[in-house]
């Protein structure tokens, strides 16, 4: 009798509920829906600028491309601003939306523990949408390689010129 | 797409002027790989066919290098070195369909509320329920098989023709023993997919 009981309840409630349950569950989540239509941190930064690191991953034939920037503050070695230009999907571009806002003010070493399944919880991507938050992931460690090298290079060509002065000077 | 054509004409009449001339290539455009994790960036898309792209990109360069600056947008696809598409499709679908198999004699034998296995458009959809959902698909300009886990979330698999397998580079694992294990963990029972 409860089960019966049960049964009619339900058939009530899907009456009312189905069109929306429906949509609902084909529809990108709320979270999504606001990166996309409020983005945060679209830009660019000057990529010469040596306190900038860029990180560009994805493929267009792959149907996602992200370019995620960051500016470093080098004596701290935090991240002062971040900004993003994702070609993609809604989820490709809330995940490197999120992402802009999830590195800035935390230091660099601390960004390179940010992992996509944080990105997509917080989104609550669907299955398929999973990889979006993976090259989100992708972007920052990019973005944070590419200004560690710059910072190398700069430091080995400085070295050169104060190795060349001292032979002059010699 | 007139541009297609115009430079067919050119060609000919290019040739018949100056046929001891070398044409020197475009490939210098392709070297720009910044990609993560084996990714390619800016790769043209699966549906040009090399021999057309070579044909075309030639012409542009020796008559009129203006317009190398709109062919050198996207890089060239390394296509000696890639795994031929018919290859990696056949190997795919192959690999994809083993899966579909064992997934749904997998369902028969076991009870999971809501186990149901999809397969449409080259893509196959294990939904265990509450317990999640894998979602299988082939990445044709990567070569790679995607792989959605509610377990351990996205991985990329290349074919390793070494051991006949599909490995994500990143954590070495194998395409059939990761899924045996996750599966057979989720629900249960043991699952053999190979």
């Amino acid at each position: 009798m409860l089960r019966a009981a049960g049964r009619r309840f339900l058939r009530l409630g899907l009456e009312h509920r189905a069109p929306t349950a429906a949509v609902a569950a084909r529809g990108y989540h709320e979270r999504v829906v606001d990166h996309y239509d409020n983005p945060r941190n679209v830009g660019s930064f000057d990529k010469n600028d040596p306190t900038v690191g860029t990180g560009l991953v994805g493929a267009p034939a792959c149907g996602d491309v992200m370019k995620l920037q960051i500016k470093v503050d080098d004596a701290t070695g935090k991240i002062v601003d971040a900004c993003f230009k994702t070609f993609g999907c809604g989820s490709a571009i809330a995940s490197s939306s999120v992402a802009t806002e999830w590195v800035k003010g935390k230091h660099m070493e601390e960004v390179l523990s940010i992992k996509n399944t944080e990105i997509a919880k917080h989104l609550s991507l669907p299955p398929v949408k999973l990889h979006c938050s993976m090259l989100a992931e992708d972007a920052i460690k990019a973005a944070v390689k590419d200004y560690e090298a710059k910072k190398a290079k700069l430091a080995a060509g400085n070295a050169e010129t104060t190795q060349t002065e001292k032979v002059a000077s010699a | 797409m007139a541009s297609r054509f115009a430079p067919r004409l050119f060609l000919r009449r290019l040739r018949m002027r100056r046929r001891a001339q070398p044409i020197s290539s475009l490939h210098e455009a392709s070297a720009e790989s910044a990609g993560v994790g084996g990714d390619r960036i800016f790769s043209p898309s699966g549906s040009w066919s090399p021999p057309d792209f070579h044909c075309i990109s030639r012409v542009f360069f020796s008559a009129r290098p203006s317009l190398l600056d709109e062919g050198k947008g996207p890089a060239a696809i390394d296509y000696p070195s890639l795994l031929p598409e018919e290859e990696f499709h056949r190997l795919a679908d192959e690999t994809i369909h083993e899966l579909l198999e064992n997934f749904e004699e997998y369902g028969d034998a076991i009870q999971i509320d809501d186990y149901e296995v999809d397969y449409g458009n080259h893509v196959l959809t294990l939904k265990l329920g509450s317990l999640g959902t894998y979602v299988i698909n082939k990445q044709t300009p990567n070569r790679q098989i995607w792989l959605s886990s509610p377990v351990s979330g996205p991985s990329r698999f290349d074919w390793d023709a070494m051991s006949n397998t599909w490995v994500y580079r990143r954590t070495k694992a194998n395409l059939f023993q990761l899924l045996e294990e996750e599966v057979g963990q989720l629900c249960g029972q043991p699952i053999s997919l190979r």
